[in-house]
This record gives C-alpha cells, sequence and structure tokens, in this order.
C-alpha cells in the first residue's frame, strides 16, 4: 500500500546501482596507495617521523575511498555523509585534547 | 507486507495474558513497562545500600559494617545505581512507553532489537548482582574501578567490570533504536521542528549513547583483560600511565551524566506546559541547548581530573570548557521559568515534582561551577561537597523528574488515579527528607570531611546526624508515594478520560491506556508547534 | 491482521523500511568506530610516551604478512561491493559467488594471522609469558596493544563470517531478491568497516620504521 502523503524526508531514496567496473577501479586504487604507503615505510626510513605522518594520511585517503564509494556514501543521503562527519570531528576532538594533556606534561 | 490495523477498544494490558506475553513482547508499551518493574527492584535495592551506608555514618567509628565492607557498599550502591537505574530510567521506561505514541506511530523503529536491548539489560542486572553472592564479594573499588587498584583488588572487579560492559550494549541499543525512530516515523506533518521537547531532548541523549557508551566498553574490556592476564597495561613499571585509564572513562562517563540529566530536562519541559496551559517559552531554545548540551559535553570530561596530576595546560582548558556548558543549561532554566510566568497554574503532583526539580537541579547546577573552577576544586575534590552536589544533580535532579514523570503519565499508562492528596504529602516528605540528607553533606564537604571512609572526625558528628536523621525522611516519603501509586492500581474508582490534565502532545488524545497500535484515530496535530495551545485540536471521548 | 476500524497510520514500526535499517546499521558502525577508537587514543599516548620501544618491538612484526593481509582484505571487500550490485541486478547466483569468494578471502586472513600469532606466541611474546614479562619498558605495551587490537579485530573478522554466511544462506532461500537486499547493504557495511579498522592496524603496527 502506497502512502503518497508521507514525510519527504522519510521517503526512501532512488537506487544507484554501481557497476562492478567502477568497484575495480576502487580496488586498483586502494592497492595502489597501500604500495605508496609500504614503501614510503620501508624505503623511506631516513624520513624519521615525517613517514608516520605520511602513513596516516595515505590510510586516511584509503578509507575515504573506501567510504565514498564501497559504502556508498556518495549516493547515499547526504544525512549519512553528515553523521559520518560528526563522528570524525568526536573522535578528532578527544585526540587533540588527550594530546594537548600528555605533550605538556 | 506487515501493515497495523487498529482494534478498537482493547488497550495494550488485554490481548495476550501470562508472564511470558510480557517478557518477550515486542510491544514498546510493555517494554517499557518491563523496564519499570526491573528498575524499581534495582532502585530499592540502591536506597538499602544508601540506607545502609548513612547509618554506617550516624555516629564516627564503626557503627555497622568494617571499612572493607563499606567501600562495597558504596561501590555497588554507585554501580546499581548508574548503570542499572539512572542511565536507563527515563529513556528506557517513559522513552519506550512515550516516544511512539509522541511521534503518532504504533512502535519503534526496531521492534525486536528493543525487547532484546531489555533482555541484555536483564543479563547484565544478573552479572552485576551475582557479585553479591559468589566469588570474592562484591567490587571495593568505587564506581569508577579506577586503575591500578581496580587491577590488584581481590575482589570481583571483573564481574562487575563485565557487567557495565553488557549493560552499556543494552543502552546503545536503546539510543540506536530512537534515533532511528525519531528520523524515520514521525507523523505526516511532524517536522522535526514541531516534535514535543521529551523527543528532543531523547534525541540528544541518545546521540551521546551511541557515541560515548563505546569507549568505556573497550576502557572496561581492557580492565578486564588485565585482570585475565595478569598484565597491568596501565602499569607504570612498564611503562603505562594509570591517568590514560582516567581519560578514558571519564571520556565515557561525563557525557553519561547528561545520558542521566537529558531526558529529565525533557520531562519538565513536558509538564510545564501542561500544568500552565501555555505554549512553552522559548522551544526552540530548549530544542537546540539539549543538542548543544550534548555536544559541548564530550568535550568537559577532565575536570573530574583535576587533582590527578593532569597537566596544567589541559586543566586550564577542561576548566574553562566546563563553564561553557552552564550556559544551555542555563537558557533552559530561564525558559521554563519563564513558561511559568502568567500561566494558568494548576498545582498538581506532576508539577511539584517539577518544580523542585528546578530548585534542586539549580543547587546541584552551581555546586557543579564551583567544583568545575580550578582553584575551589583542589580543596573540594574527594569531599562530601561532590556526594551533595552529584546527588543534588541526580536524585534532585533526575530522580525527582522520573517520579513526576511517574505521576503525570500514571493515567495515561494504567488508565487509574492515585489518591492527589497523598501524592501531594508523600511529595513534602520526600522533599524534605531529601534536602535534609544532601544538604548538610555540602556543608560538612566544605569544612573538609572526606569521601569514601567509613569513620569520620568528631566534629563532623552534627551534620552527619541530620543527614542520616534525613535519609529516613526521605526513605518515608519515598515508602508513602510508591505505596499511593501502587493502591491507586487496585482501588482507583474513577474512570480516567483521554486527557485527565488536558495536556496537548499526542499521546493525550488516545485512550488510557493506549490499545495496541496505540491509536484508535488518526491523531491530529495543534497547528503551530507541539504547545499551541490556542489551537488545541478537540479531544472527543 | 483483523481490520476492525480500517484504519491505518501511515508510518509503523512495523513496516519494512531499508532506510531505516541502513540508519540503524550506521549508528551501529558509529560504535564499532569509537570502540576501536578507545584503544587508538592508548595506542597514541602509549606511543608518545614510549617511542623508542614502540619502534624496537615493530620489528618483530613481518610487514610482508601485513601487507598480504591487507590486500586480501582489500580484494574482499570489492567483492562483497560487487556482490550487491549483482543482487541488485537480479543476478542471485553471481551475488552468492561473490559472497562465498568474500568468506574465502576473511578464513584466508585468519589463516595468515594465526600463522603470525603463533610465532609472536612461540617467542612468548604473549601477555603475562615469560619472555613477556621480562621486556624492557614500552615494548610490553606495544605487544599487549599488538594482541589486543589484532584480537579484537579478527573478533570482528569471525562476526563478519557469520553474518555474511547468514546473508547467504538467505539469499540462497531466496528470501533477499533485488527488491529487498537490504541486509546484503548491512552486511558489506559492515564488513568494510572491519577493512576502515585494518586499513589504520596495519601502518600503526606493521610500518613505523
Amino acid at each position: 500500500m502506497e502512502h503518497p502523503e508521507k514525510n519527504k524526508d522519510n521517503q526512501p531514496t532512488t537506487h544507484h546501482i554501481s557497476s562492478y567496473k567502477e568497484h575495480f577501479g576502487t580496488l586498483v586504487t586502494l592497492l595502489l596507495l597501500t604500495f605508496v604507503t609500504v614503501v614510503v615505510s620501508v624505503f623511506g626510513a631516513n624520513l624519521a617521523t615525517l613517514s608516520v605522518a605520511t602513513a596516516l594520511l595515505i590510510a586516511t585517503v584509503k578509507v575515504v575511498v573506501v567510504a565514498y564509494y564501497f559504502m556508498h556514501l556518495k549516493y547515499d543521503l547526504k544525512l549519512y555523509s553528515w553523521l559520518v562527519l560528526l563522528v570524525i570531528v568526536l573522535f578528532v576532538a578527544f585526540t587533540v585534547l588527550t594530546a594537548i594533556e600528555y605533550i605538556n606534561r | 507486507m506487515y501493515m497495523t490495523t487498529l482494534v478498537a477498544n482493547t488497550n495494550f494490558f488485554q490481548g495476550k495474558k501470562g508472564l511470558f506475553s510480557w517478557i518477550f513482547s515486542v510491544d514498546h508499551k510493555r517494554i517499557g513497562l518491563l523496564y519499570l518493574y526491573s528498575l524499581m527492584t534495582f532502585f530499592i535495592v540502591g536506597v538499602t545500600l544508601g540506607l545502609l551506608m548513612r547509618y554506617e555514618l550516624l555516629n564516627p567509628g564503626k557503627d555497622l559494617v568494617e571499612a572493607k565492607t563499606y567501600n562495597q557498599l558504596f561501590t555497588l550502591h554507585g554501580v546499581i545505581m548508574i548503570f542499572l537505574f539512572i542511565i536507563p530510567s527515563i529513556p528506557a521506561v517513559f522513552g519506550n512507553f512515550f516516544l511512539p505514541i509522541m511521534l503518532g506511530t504504533d512502535d519503534v523503529s526496531f521492534p525486536r532489537l528493543n525487547l532484546l536491548s531489555w533482555w541484555i539489560y536483564i543479563l547484565g542486572a544478573i552479572m552485576a548482582l551475582s557479585t553479591l553472592v559468589y566469588g570474592d564479594g562484591p567490587a571495593d573499588t568505587g564506581w569508577t574501578f579506577y586503575a591500578p587498584y581496580s587491577v590488584r583488588t581481590g575482589t570481583n572487579v571483573s564481574m562487575a567490570v563485565l557487567a557495565a560492559f553488557v549493560l552499556g550494549f543494552s543502552s546503545i541499543l536503546t539510543g540506536l533504536n530512537f534515533i532511528v525512530t525519531i528520523h524515520r516515523l514521525r507523523t505526516p506533518g511532524m517536522s522535526f521542528l514541531k516534535m514535543p521537547l521529551f523527543a528532543w531532548a531523547l534525541y540528544a541523549t541518545s546521540w551521546i549513547q551511541v557515541l560515548a557508551t563505546p569507549i568505556i566498553g573497550i576502557t572496561l574490556l581492557m580492565i578486564a583483560a588485565e585482570r585475565m592476564l595478569g598484565v597491568g597495561l596501565f602499569d607504570p613499571s612498564i611503562g603505562g600511565d594509570p591517568i590514560l585509564y582516567q581519560h578514558l572513562f571519564w571520556i565515557y562517563s561525563h557525557p553519561a551524566v547528561y545520558i542521566m540529566a537529558l531526558p529529565a530536562f525533557g520531562i519538565i519541559s513536558e509538564i510545564l506546559p501542561t500544568f500552565t496551559q501555555r505554549t512553552i517559552f522559548g522551544y526552540k531554545a530548549i530544542a537546540f541547548s539539549s543538542l548543544a548540551i550534548a555536544f559541548v559535553g564530550y568535550f568537559i570530561w577532565g575536570h573530574h581530573m583535576f587533582t590527578s596530576g593532569m597537566s596544567g595546560t589541559a586543566r586550564f582548558i577542561f576548566s574553562m570548557l566546563t563553564f561553557l556548558v552552564a550556559i544551555p543549561t542555563a537558557i533552559k532554566v530561564f525558559n521554563w521559568v519563564a513558561t511559568l510566568y502568567k500561566g494558568s497554574i494548576n498545582v498538581q503532583p506532576p508539577l511539584l515534582y517539577a518544580l523542585a526539580f528546578i530548585f534542586q537541579f539549580m543547587i546541584g547546577g552551581f555546586t557543579g561551577l564551583i567544583l568545575g573552577a580550578l582553584a575551589t576544586d583542589i580543596h573540594l575534590h574527594d569531599t562530601h561537597f561532590v556526594v551533595g552536589h552529584f546527588h543534588y544533580v541526580m536524585f534532585g535532579g533526575t530522580g525527582f523528574a522520573f517520579f513526576g514523570a511517574l505521576h503525570y503519565w500514571y493515567p495515561k499508562i494504567w488508565g487509574k488515579m492515585y489518591n492527589v492528596k497523598v501524592a501531594n504529602v508523600a511529595f513534602t516528605i520526600f522533599f524534605i527528607g531529601f534536602n535534609m540528607l544532601y544538604f548538610p553533606m555540602l556543608i560538612v564537604g566544605l569544612m573538609g570531611m572526606p569521601r569514601r571512609y567509613y569513620d569520620y572526625l568528631p566534629e563532623f558528628h552534627l551534620p552527619n546526624m541530620i543527614s542520616t536523621y534525613g535519609s529516613w525522611v526521605l526513605a518515608t516519603g519515598l515508602l508513602l508515594m510508591l505505596g499511593n501509586l501502587i493502591s491507586g492500581f487496585y482501588t482507583s474508582k474513577r474512570k480516567i478520560g483521554r486527557n485527565p490534565w488536558n495536556g496537548i502532545t499526542l499521546e493525550w488524545q488516545t485512550t488510557s491506556p493506549p490499545p495496541l497500535q496505540n491509536f484508535d484515530r488518526m491523531p491530529v496535530l495543534p497547528k503551530n508547534g507541539p504547545y499551541d495551545y490556542e489551537n488545541k485540536p478537540s479531544i472527543k471521548e | 491482521m483483523e481490520h476492525h476500524t480500517g484504519f491505518v497510520l501511515p508510518n509503523s514500526g512495523h513496516n519494512r523500511d531499508a532506510e531505516a535499517s541502513k540508519l540503524g546499521m550506521w549508528l551501529f558502525l558509529f560504535t564499532e568506530l569509537l570502540l576501536f577508537g578507545g584503544l587508538f587514543i592508548v595506542y597514541m599516548v602509549y606511543r608518545y610516551m614510549n617511542h623508542d620501544a614502540f619502534l624496537m618491538s615493530s620489528f618483530e612484526l613481518s610487514p610482508v604478512m601485513g601487507t598480504i593481509n591487507t590486500i586480501v582484505l582489500l580484494v574482499s571487500s570489492m567483492t562483497i561491493a560487487m556482490s550487491i550490485t549483482a543482487i541488485q541486478k537480479g543476478n542471485t547466483k553471481t551475488a552468492i559467488k561473490l559472497m562465498s569468494l568474500t568468506v574465502f578471502l576473511a578464513f584466508v586472513f585468519l589463516v595468515i594471522k594465526y600463522f603470525e600469532w603463533s610465532a609472536k606466541i612461540h617467542h612468548g611474546l604473549f601477555p603475562g609469558m615469560e619472555h613477556y614479562t621480562n621486556l624492557p619498558k614500552g615494548e610490553a605495551l606495544f605487544f599487549f596493544l599488538y594482541f589486543f587490537m589484532t584480537g579484537l579485530h579478527a573478533f570482528h573478522i569471525i562476526i563478519g563470517v557469520i553474518f555474511i554466511g547468514v546473508v547467504i544462506s538467505k539469499t540462497k532461500k531466496g528470501l533477499l531478491t533485488s527488491d529487498n537486499y537490504s541486509l546484503n547493504e548491512n552486511a558489506g557495511l559492515y564488513w568494510h568497516l572491519v577493512d576502515l579498522i585494518w586499513i589504520y592496524l596495519f601502518p600503526l603496527f606493521y610500518l613505523i620504521h
């Protein structure tokens, strides 16, 4: 039974079907990024602490790629992206406040 | 597809009968009542432990129990009252029962998950209480389970910690369910800004439940793992840091006090318009301040650790952020008081509880500011002042709101009425007892009496005596109140219509008690927002 | 159901609502993220306090094994994502094959993990073992965190395998189809989360050089 008078924001979204090609492309991107991290950390030892930052940066890029394509954030309601952002902001705030504490001990 | 169809003239108590029809029910109203009965049982256990502690403190020296037993008493009192009573209290009971009705729907989004969360709650409760009877006795660490003592003590900390972990799961599932329900099941025409304020409060609370509880979950698991493997992860001798445990603990447990307080704010925002018969003052301010409190509440956990050896910079930042949270809270109080102005005030038991809430919560709030200030906290940390402050906020605040809600929605839930005169008398005794019990703690704390000791110096005798006598007055008021509510159920002759208080939110448009599917006819929204008394839809019996 | 009044509430908690399931799943994923988030904070603080010890101990771990496992998980993430495309297009058989492949890759991951763990345990590096208790300050913390975090992650892999297993069997029975696939999507979301966490665990434990 259909209810045309339903709330607008309660309407299910139109379903986007990602192609196999897109998924494969995503995987290739992720593998490339993995390759870069390994190279930077194994052969870039003299970069010292810079390698930690790059490793985490690349990991973050990978995570964004996974969330955006594999987890469908690109095609879903914007609500999900906002909520993910909220969680990230919270977690970053936790780490920053904790870091401030320890760095100033 | 399963569609909701309404069966006229049967309420949710009728239909299926028997114990199993309750403990396996997916009806949100029955689950709410399951929570109510289990919560009240644990509450009475917690109160009893509290009375025993107060009795021990009647005179200096040993009155009743040894130091270790006293430590176990306050730990168990804390664990039961916090994890079993006050964290679930209003959301699990009244949220479950009334959120779907207030939104104009027939259930929460995931009814079976809702039942599961009650079962998980019961499992956690059994685990927590099992430490009483088996193993090496209940934990004696305080409800905070601070490392390294929690890793070293011989008492049954592992079980208590795992119980808290399991209870956290139940809390998360309830919060998750409410968020989805609010997003997906509002009745047509009810935008977010036309939701009742109780729903707003639950929405903010649920976000804290979902986003803060996991942190304590993992922290408690680490404590359990440490005890099992015999290795101290927070042990300085292998490079660890005990203060890190405190950070992780309070990253959850500070937001958790807003899990306890925000739903109470929602209750007050419902009771006040009904008993003043006018729209709430500052609807948007109250709604958004709930979100603001929830958000800012995440960043102020450090104010529990000012004396722990944390860095000065961090103490300064945390203290400053703590003062920020006073702003949205004060916004709420001003709006409540403004709602009373020029309203047609109808003094009934729920309103009395709401007014007591405002009075006591303000004392709790102001003492909180004193504790949030760096210099004064050094003096007051770990004294009875903290105990007084905490009970003013949690018991004088949330506890009173809980009982106010019980008196407010009693006719709707059971379709019966308690004796209003007795309820007023019980309230008066309860209110006097409460303030007699906790106000002296603030004073004796200022005088320097530390918390968590079974003994004290003779000069603290008088306030402690008043406090213990107060605990007996409070217990009398509580018994009278509960007795009155229970006897109302058996002796009430009055037929309760749909809307005994002349309320305006949707639950008052349905029968008392509501039918299984909540409504017997389509609920009608007031024209301009949920508290628009000028355009209140007329309700036929 | 009995039809007495014929009146139907427009929004019901008993209706099938794919969007609600998805929102519920995302909220659950947030709790998982913060669960590991707590551990990442512990890692951050202890690494800051014991910088050299963490560096020393990370040499005990094999980056080759870690890299292989990373690749395995990334590929499995793609296969589960593809299985959803398949079921959306109505290719149930392809979907089942792709999900089974995901489960297979999960087992490969676990087997590699098993060999890594047993090598460490063989050296007595598990918390509480003899060699472990004699480790210098800080290194013990590294291995406690290593076992705790990868252990918890492996536990999530096992839950994920069970979850996908259930979805496979429901798909086989025809309960999940091209117009009712929200359970497939949710299993996929969960599996990607497991992948996400590994993406961070990998550089933090294996690649500190």
